[in-house]
């Protein structure tokens, strides 16, 4: 049932639609430019039922051979083992056949499930960014898993898994098409779904960030540090005691396991990270070594930028920057589960020049290295006896930005259209010293605060930020 | 409430309370919801004395009468706060956003904008209904946004709902 993704046929109907065609490998036919906005029902490639049961199926697996071998015998074991494959290529065969999605009008459609029927509808309007995932196993197959962000609960996910890799990343070609309210976007990404590999990029990547940083960088912290001292203590037990159980040691090796795993998992995440620009102005980002992504992020989805200052990376003089696109904290995987993958990173590490010329791709017109930002007043420091020499915040031309962070030091930039709402809370000590503390409320992340500024200042920038936010909006 | 600039960059000696002296014309909520915090802090005050009885009953312990002492201290702070908190709410309806202020001791002024507003509640709880009053909530697609008007007459909090709900405007960005 492994079919190859087929290459495909450029005048496929695409305003009829074709509801039970028995074609294994459909791809959506590419429409002439500003052609109808409606795509016709496709099916998911077969091997998407299988695909996203495997991790059941593993279990179930696991389940039987822990009593099966004892008490079928070898004989009967493989035959249970071989009837459960054949009832889940059959339960497969005959979800694959209620599998599929559709665009009609502004909607995409997917269609799901066997006894609970799921028609899921995306408004196009409503989508936030689009990533193309490829799992381990998919990737094995050639397939790839369309992720739609859309802002909102986190049920309002939408994974479409899965599709041949060329079939998805021509799907969302044709989707951020149809989402971009510009029509003069849709013959640009229209040719791309000519391309049977279109894994290759069709615009050169403005920056890589090289192996070695991020391995480096994962490797400077905290938990990563602090392994050898485990490892010394496990030996040291090992030596010292003598009645030293093997449950104890099993479970010392899987703490060690537990914090270096989180730094090996950001490794393999960011592993070939790269960051590209699209025609149209979207930020392109794809990594992975074992799980690849690639993410298409248009700038007006960004919410806010953080950039931060690890204390264990300042020797380096890296940082990392993150963005914040609504509803891409509930990004779930096909099979249900969340995704502890970070999709949030701009760049994993970088160095202050290179952050200064790629951060403008996400936040126009904003350099991180010269902001004009102001220190609280020195009255500040009962409240905060160290920190007050790092905070700052100012509006800058292109948003609000705060720093906060003694050890590890944040830059938050909340552009001016991003603004939700504007909060001046003043606590008891604060209103002693006359001080009162700012908060940028945005979609999807932590508000931006600007700690420990004087009265007068908090309320003036208060109103000042909702009347630039209005101008801002009413610009876009 | 129709100047251009309605907030001067540098107010003149701004109040913790009135950020915009006599800009901002702001209403406040209805006294009733003094009674409503009050009767809420005398319930759960009975509700707790009840355990401590039983507990004093059952094991005629000391730790029981202390148990009551303690809740009546507390309780009786609590209702000092939440009746100066019930009184510090306010509200003013600007041209393009909503302005909600309340708190005594940390004291918060919240500004949404009526393009961001996703939705409008009106939640009424039972003893809220007793009391004849009503909650509106306004949410944006922040979650941190917090406007949040308790302690409406009804009639008050169903024309502000309408009124926000026929101001809001699509702000076109998908959120």
């Amino acid at each position: 049932m492994t079919s190859p993704a087929h290459p495909p046929e450029p005048a496929t109907g695409a305003a009829t639609p074709v509801p039970r065609t028995p074609d294994p490998a459909p791809v959506p036919g590419a429409p002439p430019a500003g052609g109808p906005l409606m795509i016709a029902r496709q099916r998911l490639h077969p091997l998407s039922p299988v695909l996203k049961s495997v991790r059941t199926l593993i279990i179930v697996i696991a389940a039987v051979s822990w009593r099966g071998l004892q008490n079928l015998g070898t004989k009967n074991y493989a035959l249970a083992v071989l009837g459960l494959l054949v009832l889940v290529l059959l339960y497969s065969a005959v979800a694959w056949r209620f599998t599929g999605y559709e665009v009609i009008g502004r909607e995409l459609r997917i269609h799901e499930g066997v006894l609970f029927r799921r028609t899921r509808a995306v408004p196009l309007e409503r989508l936030q960014s689009i990533e193309v995932v490829q799992p381990v196993l998919a990737r094995l197959a050639g397939l790839a898993e369309l992720r739609l962000d859309v802002a909102g609960a986190a049920k309002s996910e939408a994974p479409l898994a899965f599709l041949p890799l060329a079939e998805a990343t021509a799907l969302r070609g044709r989707l951020l098409a149809l989402t971009a309210r510009t029509p003069a976007a849709v013959p640009a990404s229209a040719e791309t779904a000519g391309e049977p590999a279109a894994e290759q990029p069709d615009e050169p990547d403005l920056h890589r960030v090289d192996d070695n940083d991020v391995v480096v960088s994962q490797f400077l912290t905290p938990p990563v540090m602090f392994t050898p001292l485990a490892v010394l203590y496990i030996v040291g037990q090992l030596m010292l005691n003598s009645d030293f159980g093997i449950f104890a040691i099993a479970s010392m090796a899987t703490a060690v396991a537990g914090t270096i795993g989180a730094p090996v998992m950001r490794i393999l995440n960011f592993w070939n990270f790269r960051l590209g620009r699209t025609d149209d102005g979207r930020l392109r980002i794809r990594h992975g070594l074992l799980e690849t992504r690639s993410q298409l992020v248009a700038p007006q989805r960004i919410q806010s930028l953080t950039v931060t200052w690890p204390l264990l990376w300042r020797g380096k003089g890296w940082l990392r920057v993150t963005l914040a696109v609504a509803g891409q904290n509930s990004a779930v995987n096909a099979d249900g589960q969340r995704s502890r993958a970070e999709t949030d990173r701009l760049l994993p590490v970088a160095t202050l020049e290179t952050a200064r010329a790629l951060v403008p791709l996400a936040v126009p017109g904003i350099d991180i290295g010269a902001l004009p930002l102001s220190p609280v007043p020195a009255r500040a420091a009962w409240l905060a006896p160290l920190r007050h020499r790092v905070l700052a915040a100012g509006l800058t031309d292109a948003g609000f930005a705060a720093v906060d962070g003694l050890t590890t030091r944040q830059l938050t930039v909340v552009p001016y259209a991003r603004i939700q709402s504007v909060r001046v809370v003043q606590g008891p000590w604060q209103r002693r010293l006359d001080l009162a503390t700012v908060y940028v409320d945005v979609a999807g992340a932590t508000p931006a605060a600007a700690v420990h500024r004087t009265i007068a200042e908090a309320f003036g920038w208060a109103g000042e930020l909702t009347e630039r936010a209005r101008a801002a909006r009413q610009e876009v | 409430m129709t100047e251009p600039h309605p907030v001067p960059y540098a107010a003149p000696a701004p109040g913790p309370l009135d950020p915009w002296p006599g800009e901002v014309t702001w209403r406040p909520v209805s006294p009733r919801l003094v009674w409503l915090e009050l009767t809420r802090v005398v319930i759960n005050t009975a509700v707790l004395l009840a355990a401590c009885a039983v507990v004093g009953v059952l094991w005629s312990t000391r730790w029981a009468v202390i148990g009551a002492v303690v809740v009546v201290v507390l309780d009786v702070t609590r209702a000092v706060v939440a009746v100066r908190a019930a009184r510090s709410y306010g509200y003013a309806e600007r041209e393009r956003d909503l302005l909600v202020r309340h708190g005594r001791m940390v004291r918060h002024l919240s500004i949404v904008p009526y393009a961001r507003m996703q939705f409008v509640d009106v939640v009424a709880g039972p003893l809220e209904r007793a009391f004849g009053l009503a909650t509106v909530q306004l949410h944006t697609a922040a979650a941190a946004s917090d406007a949040t008007v308790p302690g409406l007459e009804p009639a008050e909090a169903a024309r502000l709902r309408d009124r926000l709900a026929a101001l809001g405007e699509d702000a076109g960005e998908g959120l």
